[in-house]
């Protein structure tokens, strides 16, 4: 069977959701402006593209109407793409990169782009018009809100403020220091937006410390210890890469990054769901044939601190090899884009740091979580 | 005309200065607000740190977001040119002659011939304001007096000199008037105009007499606030409110423009202790406390200052007056031992001094009565507080104690100062004979016509008035304007009179609130009987008669002023359309009280809704955004804000000046009457049970993070089933009715609550909402 490739990765930057730089920016256009200039950069041929697949978490408003046909029509792809939104809230632009894989090796497509994009500002949580079904949110807890999650993993682990708030500061002093270096210079997209261009990070805070954080009131619970500063904020963004056959990528001369060796989908109770990354990514790195100890390279997504420490414990992850660009408590967490961020992110530093697998994973609301070994070429 | 001034500028970006260019902007005129320079490197520094003090002012000094972004701030030394842009310039900057000078002067140079330029200046005299300046600028100069604070304080008063063009003054004064909602009183130009003149002269007597009789601060408070009908807060009180460290700055600023003769130098005195309290830091409630303090160290005791030896002592209870004397003036001064020897001590000097600036000040006894009535919020003013004494008899007293009697009163000679002749009300001229007391035109006021009409339906609670042009005014007539059964009836009476006979209905009165809402103290009375049956026929009758305003063959027009809540909110939601106030605090307060609107609150607050164009279409976001506003108990700061949440339609009109509001609403409800048809009764899509479900788990986040109460929760639950359809699908469509009969099952359920009756009970014992 055909291996699939990541062949070109770009995103926008992130911003805060209702008060940043992209909140006045429609997700449509953010994610085709993303999209146009990944194929410039690439010198990716679009007429080759099969098709373009976008996971959004809330994909109604201005991410409705089947917004990744729209996306491509904004972006001048030709009408020859197809387009297909998928949703897996979190884990929405992982799948779409699965899904590219699978239809690669299926024989049924060479090239791909898989995107994804959430404007939290335009578009809330739970959309405009959240409906859940009464019997099962009475028998269960598929509902709970996100940020009871985390509590609830928090009190399980017997995960303190103290160490939840290090956690944080680690990931803004990561990000700091990523965004001072240069370091995310190449993956961003500069976006037009009316107030001028846009073309760095809104949502770090640099000058985080374990102080001002330990002053934040429980953002959830009056008894909690999560807050604000140890979840990643509510954020705008887009991010996408190119998923194409190796054989295809080496013909074309595109900037192949890695390789996909292994995928993997769980499910957990929704009212841990944070702890979604530790099965699927045991369930991808058996797939793969390796173990934790020969990863290289580790993005773990940031949805709170305490549900990352928990993954981190569980899996018994080298915390030097996670998020070394800082994640998304510093940096933003816009729900489907945060896939294909951190897929484009952990093929990137194989490459910058010389490593042979790294795995990037995700927990996703209702209770699943998401992971992806690459390899090194 | 208010057209005729598009543009204002203020100088000087003080409290007074800014609350000003608030005001400016809260009428939808754009300001340039200018200060000095202080910092080189951001120029603009002084005038910007002033506007964002006012966008957190508290009371807001801004009505809405909206008008905060009509001031632009500037600085005197970039943008004074940009004065020609301008119609009308108030000068507001410190009381220094020399700087007031300075700044004409560069005014002189850039401002356009014909633009008014005003001083707020409270305490140098026109006259030397102009002194030196070209012909043409004294022609536009005038003086206009704001109080504190600007937006809220009605009193405007306004001097024009001798050089000032008669035409210009009175183009600024129909703008602050009609513009900015003040009260223009005309003062001639003396030392402190009417209301600080007469003021600061009160305030000094009652603490003086307080110390020379020996009074406690609550039995001065005590005698000076309610039986007075001035401030509730009594003297004392007032001056904690207003900084113990600005009297000594109102005597040497009166006392350096006074005649020499002047009473007031007479009694002028520093106190020794309070001179010592403002040295200590004692100014009051900005301060560390002032006559009164709250003791945070003892458990948030309250405690008072004790006059004669300066030590704190816990507050004692205020002394009873006896109830004659808390009604009758005249049993007041008459009261034997030291609190009647102190009402007297009070009124007799300052009601003599008051009258004594006649002709000196004023011409007119109305001007100063209104003066302190806005200026101080006397519920009466001098004149008319020595009708109430009477004039012989103050005038006696006066003698009795070798002391001189003002002129006025011996010119009235025995006769009141205001009289009602042919249904007008007259006031005593200086000729001796009575005038019309003449209201500035266009103002139609209920209590004017009171004078002369009788109601064509009352009941206990309220009235129906001929106002004139084929309108009538539904008035209200209850303790606090508050909503019952009579209430009802008398609506239930009005429809087929005022379909046969009038074009159109407002509902207006003039009482300080539009209405407190249903009656609470009823509702409690009945729940405590537990008639049930009572309680659901209070209910029921109010949506009938609600409905039957709603679909009478005339249009209705609310207006409220002050405070529209609950029930009263409901009323107004039933209207056709609404002329507000500007100062209409507006709200569905139900939930607080642990009950749901039960008046068809909330069947017209989702029509409202569900029409805004902002919202995206579906079931739920209008039913989250009326549930969101009715859960939380929000009110309404401004009747600009009560459009923002709904609570008026965008089409609905504001008044800027409370005396114009009857003409107004009047005027719409004329407008309306022409070819007026019913609405067609509304029909609903609403979520069901998915969209209660959601609602809920919103409620047990709240809860989850503190900010939500047990009770709150099935109060919200209840409001949850009404909103959300109950029962009904999705796909099903709700009537107004179905939505009616909601209401009365949920509001009949939670009555029977404890924890709602412990929530009326609390609210009725201590005005504050039981958070259980």
């Amino acid at each position: 069977m055909p291996n699939a490739v990541i062949a070109g990765y770009a995103r926008s930057p992130f911003h805060l959701a209702g008060k940043g730089a992209l909140a006045r920016t429609r997700p449509d256009d953010l994610a085709a402006a993303v999209i146009k200039e990944l194929v410039q950069r690439t010198g990716l041929a679009s007429d080759a593209i099969e098709d373009l697949i976008v996971g959004c978490a809330f994909p109604e408003g201005e991410q409705g109407f089947n917004v990744a046909r729209l996306i491509g029509l904004i972006a001048g792809l030709p009408r020859s793409v197809g387009g297909m939104t998928v949703n897996r809230f979190c884990g929405s632009s992982m799948s779409a990169i699965h899904h590219a894989v699978g239809q690669i090796a299926a024989g049924s497509g060479e090239v791909f782009i898989a995107a994804g994009v959430e404007s939290m500002s335009r578009v809330p949580m739970m959309g405009f018009n959240p409906l859940p079904n009464p019997a099962l949110a009475k028998a269960s807890q598929a509902y709970i809100g996100m940020g009871d999650t985390a509590e609830n993993l928090a009190s399980h682990y017997g995960l303190s403020r103290e160490t939840q708030e290090a956690f944080a500061v680690a990931s803004q002093h990561k990000a700091a220091a990523a965004i001072a270096a240069g370091k995310l210079k190449d993956e961003i997209v500069p976006i037009e937006t009316k107030a001028g261009v846009v073309d760095t990070d809104g949502c770090p805070r640099p000058g985080t410390t374990a102080e001002a954080l330990a002053s934040l009131k429980p953002a959830f619970s009056a008894t909690g210890t999560v807050t604000a500063g140890t979840s990643s904020p509510l954020t705008d963004g887009a991010s996408a890469v190119i998923v194409a056959s190796e054989d295809y990528a080496r013909a074309h001369g595109l900037p192949i990054l890695a390789r996909i060796k292994s995928m993997a989908i769980s499910g957990c109770a929704p009212e841990i769901m944070g702890i979604g990354p530790v099965e699927s990514s045991r369930k991808a790195l058996a797939r793969a044939g390796i173990s934790v100890a020969d990863l290289d390279v580790i993005e773990l997504n940031e949805a709170f601190a305490s549900q990352a420490l928990a993954c981190i414990a569980d899996l018994g992850l080298d915390t030097a090899k996670i998020n070394l660009d800082g994640g998304a408590i510093a940096l933003g967490h816009p729900l489907g884009a945060t896939g294909a961020r951190i897929m484009g992110k952990a093929a990137s530093l194989l490459q910058r740091t010389g490593g042979k697998y790294a795995l990037a994973t995700q927990c996703i609301g209702g209770g699943q979580g998401i992971a992806t070994v690459l390899e090194a070429i | 005309m208010p057209e005729a001034i598009k543009k204002v500028c203020v100088i000087g970006a003080g409290t007074m200065g800014a609350g000003i260019a608030a005001q400016v902007a809260n009428a939808g005129v754009p300001v340039l607000l200018l200060d000095i320079v202080r910092d080189p490197a951001n120029r603009n520094a002084v005038a910007q740190g002033a506007l964002e003090r006012l966008r957190k002012a508290e009371p807001a000094a801004f009505m809405s977001k909206r008008a905060a972004k009509l001031v632009e701030v500037g600085n005197i030394e970039d943008d004074l040119a940009r004065v020609g842009e301008c119609d009308w310039v108030i000068e507001a900057i410190v009381e220094r002659l020399d700087l007031k000078h300075a700044l004409y002067e560069k005014l002189e140079a850039v401002r356009r011939p014909g633009t008014a330029v005003s001083s707020n200046t409270s305490t140098i005299p026109l006259e030397q304001l102009v002194a030196g300046r070209s012909e043409g600028f004294a022609r536009d100069f005038l003086i206009t007096h704001f109080f504190n604070p600007p937006r809220y304080m009605r009193l405007l008063e306004v001097v024009a000199g001798p050089a000032s063009d008669a035409a210009l003054v009175a183009k600024v004064s129909d703008f602050a008037d009609r513009a900015l909602g003040k009260t223009v009183v005309r003062a001639k130009d003396t030392p402190g105009f009417l209301a600080n003149r007469v003021g600061t002269f009160w305030i000094q007597q009652a603490i003086n007499a307080a110390l020379d009789l020996g009074l406690t601060v609550e039995e001065a408070d005590a005698v000076v606030g309610k039986p007075m009908g001035v401030p509730k807060t009594g003297v004392f009180g007032l001056v904690d409110l207003v900084g113990i460290d600005l009297m000594p700055h109102l005597k040497a600023s009166l006392t350096a423009t006074l005649p020499a003769d002047d009473a007031y130098r007479a009694i002028a005195v520093d106190h020794p202790l309070i001179t010592k309290m403002i040295a200590d830091g004692y100014t009051g409630r900005k301060g560390k406390g002032g006559f009164y303090r709250l003791n945070r160290e003892a458990g948030k005791r309250k405690e008072t200052i004790d006059l004669v030896s300066g030590e704190y002592r816990p507050a004692a209870k205020p002394p009873t007056i006896p109830g004659a004397a808390l009604k009758d003036l005249r049993a007041l001064v008459g009261l034997s031992g030291k609190l009647g020897a102190y009402a007297w001590a009070v009124l007799g000097p300052t009601l003599s001094y008051a009258a004594s600036l006649v002709p000196q000040a004023s011409d007119d006894i109305v001007a100063i009565d209104v003066a302190m009535k806005l200026g101080y919020n006397w519920k009466f003013g001098p004149f008319e507080l020595i009708d109430k004494l009477g004039t012989a008899q103050f005038a006696e007293r006066l003698k009795a104690e070798g002391k001189p009697v003002p002129a006025i009163v011996e010119l009235a000679a025995g006769r009141p100062f205001y009289r009602v002749e042919g249904g007008k009300r007259q006031a005593l001229g200086l000729d001796g004979e009575y005038h019309d007391v003449a209201r500035p035109e266009g103002v139609v006021l209920l209590e004017d016509i009171k004078l002369s009409a009788k109601p064509l339906l009352k009941t206990a609670s309220a009235a129906l008035w001929d106002v004139g042009d084929g309108v009538a005014a539904l008035e209200f007539t209850g303790k606090m304007n508050a909503l019952d059964g009579e209430v009802m009836k008398l609506i239930g009476q009005a429809i087929p009179l005022v379909a046969e006979k009038f074009k159109g209905l407002v509902i207006y009165n003039e009482g300080s609130h539009f209405s407190a809402g249903a009656n609470l103290g009823l509702a409690l009375f009945a729940m405590n009987i537990a008639a049930w049956g009572e309680i659901e026929k209070l209910v029921a009758g109010g949506q009938q008669a609600l409905k039957a305003l709603k679909y009478a063959p005339f249009p209705v027009v609310g207006a409220p002023s002050g405070m529209a809540l609950g029930g009263g909110c409901e009323v107004l939601l039933h209207c056709d359309a609404i002329q507000a106030h500007a100062e209409s605090y507006i709200g569905l307060v139900e939930c607080g009280v642990g009950l749901v609107p039960g008046w068809g609150g909330n069947g017209e607050m989702l029509d409202r809704w569900r029409q805004n164009p902002a919202l995206p279409k579906g079931p739920m976001p209008a039913v989250a955004k009326v549930f969101e506003t009715v859960s939380t108990a929000t009110v309404s700061k401004s009747a600009a804000e009560a459009i923002e949440h709904g609570f008026l339609r965008p089409t609905d009109q504001v008044t800027m000046n409370r005396d114009r509001l009857l003409a107004d609403a009047k005027a719409r409800a004329l407008a309306l009457a022409e070819g007026y048809r019913p609405p067609e009764p509304p029909v609903f899509r609403l979520p069901g049970a998915g969209g209660k479900t959601a609602l809920d788990m919103a409620v047990q986040g709240f809860r989850a993070r503190g900010l939500a109460t047990p009770h709150d929760e099935v109060v919200s639950g209840a409001l949850a089933r009404i909103l959300t359809g109950g029962d009904a699908d999705l796909i099903d469509t709700v009537t107004e009715d179905d939505l009616l009969a909601a209401e009365r099952r949920e509001f009949t359920s939670l009555v029977r609550n404890p924890a709602t009756q412990a929530r009326i009970e609390h609210m009725l014992k201590t005005g504050k909402p039981l958070r259980n």
